[in-house]
């Protein structure tokens, strides 16, 4: 499925170690280097649907990062009971059951966010994130990794979708966190902000400047 | 490695079982919580549209929910009127519901507007009961909220609900009257899904504060609403601004759904202003 797919640690040495150079890597790989949205383009659906205002992405991206390392840590505590014929249905009862928690923690504390996250929390569940990296990580390596790995790869995903929600919220709306940034006289000479930055082709446009950019930088081209 | 069919089986049967505890547990555990939320959101635009500045709701909200709860309780009166325009009382909705099981005590924590809620979702239920097909038997409750403040005589505002289809999905939302019954203090869309800085512009107080000082009846006292046309008032209505308000541009459709439930709903209502105007004095807005 990736490239992370490190070989499950299984020397005394190695289970000494809680933050190695393996494990700093598998944090730090998701981050830049495999970015699961911007190298692995996983999670786009949501990414362009929550980005309009950078609080709602803000809350979409920490219940993703949640309930990815929560997911990781299961699966991979069950990883040996799995049985192999229906692995990717408990994968999924268990993604689903964290997901409709999450929902239900934000309808009873946060109601004004789940009720503009609307269904997108609710689509955490085909988020191909979540089931990716319990398929390519967390079946195949210990709960500690499969932690890092969760967290890593939800970070990755967040950094990302604050940056679009960042560029789209100062250009479409002409806020940040809802505050002013665009100097009132910006608009008297005329400047309007840019509507198309609020509708989702404005999302694909950031979502595909980045990936150019990162690529380029990370010298990561698809050969054909 | 390869397991038996038993295994598997009984592996997908204990997943499951936990799964489906846990989410049993999660849901009853967080379901007062989430009463709470959603009874302070309407309450929060409630306040708004009678002109309590949202800042300092949220900021009491945040630091104890139920006082926002309790000022909601102190200023604002709801009152249920029936399909015959007769005020109907709140206890009289209450005991219909306990005939089909609901505790008074459960009944009594909630708030005007969730008993109604609850009553208009058993309607049928109530009816078949009653031996009655649904429309004979559905008394047309609808609900307003008079303003208030401590308890007072006078009416400060008339708080009235307004939903209907927009372009995307239904939009919900309150208008407040002063009390006259006729000029409009201000007006919230709270729930819609309308296009973003297109449609979605009616949740903006630019958009909003259009509606201020409309009046819903002509100088005859005969009902005419308010109307969202397309582009400019000055050059649609340049003789009756008092009944329209500008369009938002790219969002034709959003404003003629407006247009179109803000003249059924009030409607509705003004049938009941009528007996109001009739039985008391009409103050002058001020």
């Amino acid at each position: 499925m990736s490239t992370a797919t490190a070989t499950p640690p299984t020397t005394a040495e190695q289970k000494k170690t809680l933050f190695g150079k393996k494990e700093r890597a598998i944090v730090r790989d998701p981050l830049w280097d495999n970015n699961p949205i911007t190298l692995q383009v996983l999670g786009i659906c949501s990414a362009l649907a929550v980005t309009t205002q950078i609080k709602t992405t803000m809350v979409m991206a920490i219940a993703v990062t949640v309930v990815l390392t929560l997911s990781n840590v299961i699966v991979s505590s069950m990883r040996n009971l799995i049985p192999g014929k229906i692995r990717i249905i408990v994968m999924l009862a268990v993604v689903a059951s964290l997901v409709i928690v999450v929902d239900q923690i934000l309808k009873a504390y946060l109601f004004e966010m789940s009720k503009q996250l609307s269904v997108f929390v609710g689509l955490i569940i085909t988020n191909c994130i979540l089931l990716g990296r319990a398929e390519g990580f967390a079946m195949a390596n210990r709960p500690w990794p499969s932690l890092l790995d969760g967290l890593g790869n939800g970070i990755g995903y967040s950094i990302i979708l604050l940056i679009v929600a960042t560029v789209r919220e100062i250009f479409g709306s002409g806020t940040w966190f809802g505050m002013t940034v665009i100097p009132p006289f910006f608009y008297e000479f005329g400047y309007q902000n840019v509507g198309l930055m609020i509708l989702p082709p404005g999302a694909f446009l950031i979502l595909g400047l980045l990936i150019w950019a990162q690529r380029t930088i990370s010298k990561q081209y698809e050969t054909h | 490695m390869q397991r038996s069919n038993f295994y598997t089986f009984g592996f997908a049967f204990a997943v499951t079982l936990f799964c489906s505890v846990a989410l049993a547990l999660a849901a009853t555990g967080l379901r007062p919580a989430q009463q709470i939320s959603a009874r302070l959101d309407v309450i929060k635009n409630i306040l708004s549209v009678a002109g309590y500045p949202n800042d300092i709701t949220e900021k009491m909200a945040a630091a104890d929910p139920k006082s926002v709860i309790a000022l909601f309780e102190k200023d604002f009166v709801a009152r249920i009127v029936d399909k015959n325009n007769q005020e109907v009382e709140l206890s009289r909705v209450s005991e219909q519901l306990q005939t089909i099981g609901y505790k008074p005590a459960e009944i009594e924590k909630l708030q005007a507007f969730e008993i109604l809620e609850i009553f208009n979702s058993k309607v049928g239920l109530l009816a078949d009961r009653a031996g009655k097909t649904k429309a004979e038997f559905d008394p047309g409750y609808s609900l307003l909220f008079l303003h208030k403040p401590g308890g007072q005589a006078t009416v400060e505002a008339y708080i009235v609900p307004v939903e209907g289809f927009g372009l995307w999905d239904m939009i919900y939302g309150y208008i407040a009257l002063q009390p006259d019954l006729n000029t409009v203090k201000d007006i919230r869309f709270y729930k819609h899904a309308e296009t973003p800085g297109l449609g979605g512009e009616i949740s903006t107080p630019w958009f909003t504060d259009l509606f201020k000082g409309k009046k819903i009846l002509d100088a005859d006292g005969t009902y005419r609403s308010i109307g969202v046309v397309k582009g400019k008032v000055s050059d649609t209505h340049p003789n009756e601004p008092e009944h329209y308000v500008d369009g938002i541009s790219g969002g034709t459709i959003t404003g003629r759904g407006v247009t179109d439930f803000l003249f059924e709903d009030l409607q509705r209502y003004n049938k009941y202003f009528e007996t109001i105007r009739t039985q008391e004095p009409i103050e002058s807005p001020r």
